[in-house]
């Protein structure tokens, strides 16, 4: 079982393993899965852009600007095929109303901003409120399962009943 | 720009968290009427994610109450308190746990916890500061610490974090006590110290 911690990616196409992402605040998990090529990964994203050129590489995977075409080209690494990709989102909450920003909700846009750009459609996201959450990613079966503070897990989307109704059409 | 600390500014912020926290500690032993132990602070400069991890689980349920600091410094102070801890401390205060009034006295806690601390921040450096009203939430300990700490500072790569553990003689409750300054905060309580350079890499 893989923790991706903050400003982490990590790619999987090992059947069974789970990725996880815990106590996403206004954080987002960035689930994207290729189900042909059994490759599945998982972005741990902190804020929406970086903050400075002057940060070559500290944490590419941080930033919602570098972190989704940085994890799409990791899925590519290990077989993936962009337009085949779903994406699901979970996270971006706005936790106080301490800070004047709304970070989580900038996080989210900018994340659907990115996955815009490079074709991927998002399939399913839980985003926004005021609660913390955990995601689960199983690969191999492709559930995105999300466990909100103090509530219950729920699949958030689940690969085999989104193939079912893509074969009815 | 990232700025780093020097030993002797971590030692110095150590020396701070240290007396803040035993103010706190003693408000805190007036209120239950009973005795409080502490920890000495750890200071913690660490990128986002460790400094999160440092402070516990990322998805341990837990409450915080955060005091956001007003005056001459920016930042928070943030209570942790286990869902154990929470429940014995309204024992104490003879308050029901998981209610309105349960939760407006963990509220008063991290009123008083704060106050005394910035009392003592305050009178060692000479500048104004002062509590808000307290908000408390339930919520993930890292969902909490993560998005306090990214509402503070600009860097994800440098997070400044003073953490004091104080418990509670005889019950099971330990106590997270964190003061997340922002980073012209930190640089403004070391200031009167005579030790407000940082070096920038």
């Amino acid at each position: 079982m893989g923790t991706v911690r903050m400003g982490e990616i990590e790619v999987s196409a090992q059947k069974g393993e789970e990725l996880v992402a815990r106590g996403l605040g206004s954080c987002i998990g960035l689930a994207l899965i290729d189900r042909l090529s059994g490759v599945a990964g998982l972005a741990h994203i902190v804020l929406p852009e970086s903050a400075s050129p002057s940060d070559p590489d500290s944490g590419v995977a941080k930033f919602a600007d570098r972190a989704v075409p940085e994890l799409i080209s990791q899925m590519e690494d290990a077989g993936a095929v962009v337009r085949r990709l779903d994406a699901v989102l979970a996270g971006g909450a706005r936790m106080f109303e301490v800070g004047e920003m709304d970070i989580g909700a900038r996080n989210a846009a900018a994340v659907e901003a990115g996955l815009a750009r490079s074709g991927v459609s998002v399939r399913a996201a839980d985003t926004g409120g005021n609660r913390g959450r955990t995601m689960r990613l199983t690969v191999g079966e492709f559930k995105v399962k999300v466990k909100e503070a103090g509530g219950q897990t729920t699949t958030l989307f689940d690969a085999c009943t989104t193939n079912s109704s893509k074969g009815a059409r | 720009m990232t700025p780093r600390y020097t030993e002797l500014q971590l030692d110095a912020l150590r020396e701070l968290a240290n007396v803040a926290s035993g103010n706190a500690a003693t408000s805190l032993s007036q209120m239950l009427g009973r005795e409080i132990g502490l920890s000495m602070p750890r200071v913690l400069a660490l990128p986002l994610a460790d400094a999160v991890d440092a402070c516990g689980s990322p998805d341990d349920d837990i409450t915080g109450v955060v005091i956001p600091l007003q005056g001459d410094i920016q930042g928070v102070v943030v209570l942790l308190i286990s869902p154990e801890g929470a429940d014995a401390l309204c024992r104490l205060l003879g308050v029901e746990a998981h209610t309105e009034i349960g939760e407006s006295a963990l509220r008063e806690i991290g009123n008083v916890l704060g106050t005394s601390c910035l009392n003592a921040l305050a009178s060692m450096t000479g500048l104004d500061l002062e509590p808000s009203p307290p908000h408390l939430t339930n919520d993930m300990l890292g969902a909490i610490v993560s998005s306090l700490a990214l509402a503070q500072t600009a860097s994800t790569d440098l997070v400044l974090v003073l953490d004091s553990e104080l418990e509670v003689a005889g019950e099971p409750c330990a106590i997270s006590f964190l003061l997340l300054p922002t980073d012209g905060g930190v640089a403004d309580l070391l200031k009167p110290l005579g030790l407000a350079e940082t070096t920038a890499l």
